[in-house]
């Protein structure tokens, strides 16, 4: 008896009971697909974490904190603004630096026509808006002429623009920051993100900000590599260099990314096995449905069964027969929680912004799970089948 | 061809064991048709599944076309059941999801038969038990003295060396009765070796001997020619 009668087989008597069927199945199909879905749902969000704190543009954030024998020594260490212009021409000449990034900025009092709205002035170098991947919404970008020249101008945020502005286009309108006037020349778009708040953003050129603060600091520097492979070395590379140039031992430091990603993961990873242990749970379930299911139709065809085996069907091939009808139940069960449940967590996905991954592994490591749900709850009510007495079996009413 | 010596066949009912065969002893020849008689509870049905390897003596010898079946396991007998065996039941046994064709194709499904070769030999065997204008009907779409034919083709599809029948005109009419029975007759001319089980002795006319069954025991063996 071939393996394609056996299905043909299956087939047909599942279609006998369709309802039965199909209510069997659906414990399958929950099962499969809260499976498949948390999964999906719990690496998207884990990949989506991890670039969160990496930054998803290869960037490694350097930081300066120097250790406390060196503020001793050094009484001075933490007023001294931590990078100069000449640390990021440093910087850049470091194998496998693509660009730095340096910003730095303080809260201020913005002010327009006798309105004033307190905000977070940013000071900012090229690289920042290229690596932060800045769109304008309105008006023009900051460009190349501005940071160069040092020229008066700034883009800000849309909420800034709400809250100044109360909406209205605010591109060519003259802002102070403090006393001195600068012309906003474009309204940045927001990030969409469920985790993004509002805030009151002025992005101005470091160069405008050395001439109308007078500060020559730098607070902050971001490089970001061209191979993100070498990113822990590089990271040690450029700390390294600034630590030699500014003759301190530890001050410079880039945050531990590896460590702090692995965390990450092992927080989500945690996560996703206790919330589809318990969508595993409603799996088994299923799989006892599956069981319960087959039994009943073992008793209800005790008759079919003697006459098969008065007719030559020998007891391995009542058993095949039973377990190929219980697989090929769970298997389509399985693939239709696959889809379902691929479904939800790319819908998921789409309104939280992050990447949904349903792999191929998992797809088919689904499928080869269903089937064995399949082989394990129907191989009782299949030997039971495959055991009866034919005599018996053709009396029975 | 059949060779049976001293087979007994006990049950256990609760604490007490039943003897159902006592010692049977029985030859039946290639071609013969053969008919056994007794009165319910003679052991009847009891000797016809253990001739039709449904069942096992508990002692004794049984030999088919000289096969030890004594020794052999299930899933040989199995394998007999398939090959050399072909069962007529009372109560037809056809299974009711599947049309007459797919019913004629069972045996055959075992058998390891390809799809194109099973549907031309269960049309044929159809063909020659008179059915060929009911190949797609269902079991319930048929009368009964069709589904006994439906049966008989069943029986006979595989070319099996022995066609064995438990009462097969014991749900039927008379006049159909007698239309199975000249079936069976038609069979038997062709050389088919036929072993029937019945208590109505208007059946056993057809046959060219019939075995009388009593207690376990056959009384009488009678030689009758149609």
């Amino acid at each position: 008896m071939s393996f394609f009668d056996n299905i043909k087989m299956a087939l047909s008597s599942l279609n006998a009971h369709k309802m039965r069927s199909i209510l069997t199945m659906l414990g399958i199909i929950i099962g499969v697909g809260s499976v498949i879905a948390i999964v999906a749902i719990g690496q998207g969000g884990e990949a989506m974490l991890k670039s969160m704190f990496v930054g998803s543009n290869n960037t490694v954030e350097i930081f300066y904190s120097p250790p406390e024998e060196e503020m001793e020594a050094n009484s001075s260490s933490m007023l001294n603004s931590p990078f100069t212009e000449a640390d990021i021409r440093a910087l850049e000449s470091v194998p496998n630096v693509k660009q730095v990034v340096a910003s730095s900025g303080e809260f201020g009092s913005v002010s327009y026509r006798g309105k004033s709205v307190d905000s977070y002035i940013s000071a900012i170098n090229q690289a920042y808006i290229e690596v932060n991947n800045f769109k304008v919404e309105q008006g023009r970008n900051l460009l190349a002429s501005d940071f160069l020249g040092g020229r008066r101008t700034a883009v800000v945020s849309s909420t800034f623009q709400e809250e100044l502005f109360d909406g209205e286009d605010p591109v060519g309108k003259i802002i102070y920051i403090g006393v001195q006037p600068i012309e906003i020349v474009g309204v940045l778009k927001e990030e969409t993100s469920f985790f993004s708040m509002g805030s009151n953003d002025v992005y101005i050129p470091l160069n405008t900000w050395r001439n109308i603060t007078g500060k020559n600091e730098i607070s902050q520097i971001t490089i970001q590599v061209k191979n993100a492979d070498a990113i822990e070395k590089t990271g040690k590379n450029a700390t390294n260099l600034l630590n030699s140039i500014h003759n301190t031992e530890d001050s410079y430091q880039v945050m531990n990314m590896e460590e702090m990603v692995k965390g990450v993961s092992q927080v989500t990873r945690i996560m996703t096995i206790i919330i589809g242990s318990i969508a595993g749970v409603s799996l088994l379930v299923g799989g006892i449905g599956v069981m319960n299911i087959m039994l009943v139709s073992v008793t209800e065809r005790t008759r079919e069964i003697g006459v098969r085996m008065s007719l030559g069907a020998t007891r391995g091939q009542i058993l095949i027969q039973f377990l190929v009808e219980s697989v090929t139940m769970t298997f389509i069960g399985g693939a239709i929680g696959i889809f379902l449940g691929a479904g939800t967590a790319a819908i998921i996905a789409y309104f939280a912004h992050w990447p949904s991954l349903v792999s191929w592994p998992v797809i088919i490591g689904g499928m080869l799970f269903s089937m064995i749900i399949g082989v394990i709850f129907g191989i009782l009510p299949a030997n039971k089948a495959s055991r009866l007495n034919p005599v018996e079996s053709m009396r029975y009413e | 061809m059949i060779q049976l010596s001293s087979i007994c066949k006990s049950y256990q009912m609760g604490m007490e064991e039943v003897e159902v065969l006592k010692g049977i002893d029985l030859s039946i020849e290639k071609g013969e048709f053969t008919a056994i008689m007794g009165p319910s509870g003679s052991g009847k049905t009891t000797l016809m599944n253990i001739i039709g390897c449904l069942d096992r003596p508990t002692s004794g010898e049984y030999f088919l076309k000289g096969m030890p079946l004594s020794q052999y396991n299930e899933k040989d007998l199995a394998h007999v059941r398939n090959k050399s065996i072909g069962f007529v039941f009372q109560q037809f046994q056809l299974l009711p999801r599947l049309n007459a064709l797919k019913n004629v194709e069972l045996p055959m499904i075992y058998a390891g038969l390809r799809k194109k070769e099973r549907e031309e030999k269960a049309k044929e065997a159809l063909e020659k038990v008179g059915l060929s204008d009911r190949l797609y009907h269902l079991p319930s779409e048929l009368s009964g003295g069709q589904k006994q034919r439906v049966a008989i083709a069943r029986a006979i599809v595989n070319q099996p060396d022995l066609i064995l029948a438990d009462e097969p005109t014991g749900a039927l009419d008379t006049k159909t009765s007698i239309q199975i029975m000249e079936l069976f007759s038609m069979l038997h001319k062709e050389g088919a070796t036929i072993v029937t089980i019945t208590h109505d002795s208007e059946v056993a006319t057809y046959a060219n001997r019939t075995v009388f069954v009593r207690d376990g025991c056959i009384v009488k063996s009678k030689e009758g020619e149609i």
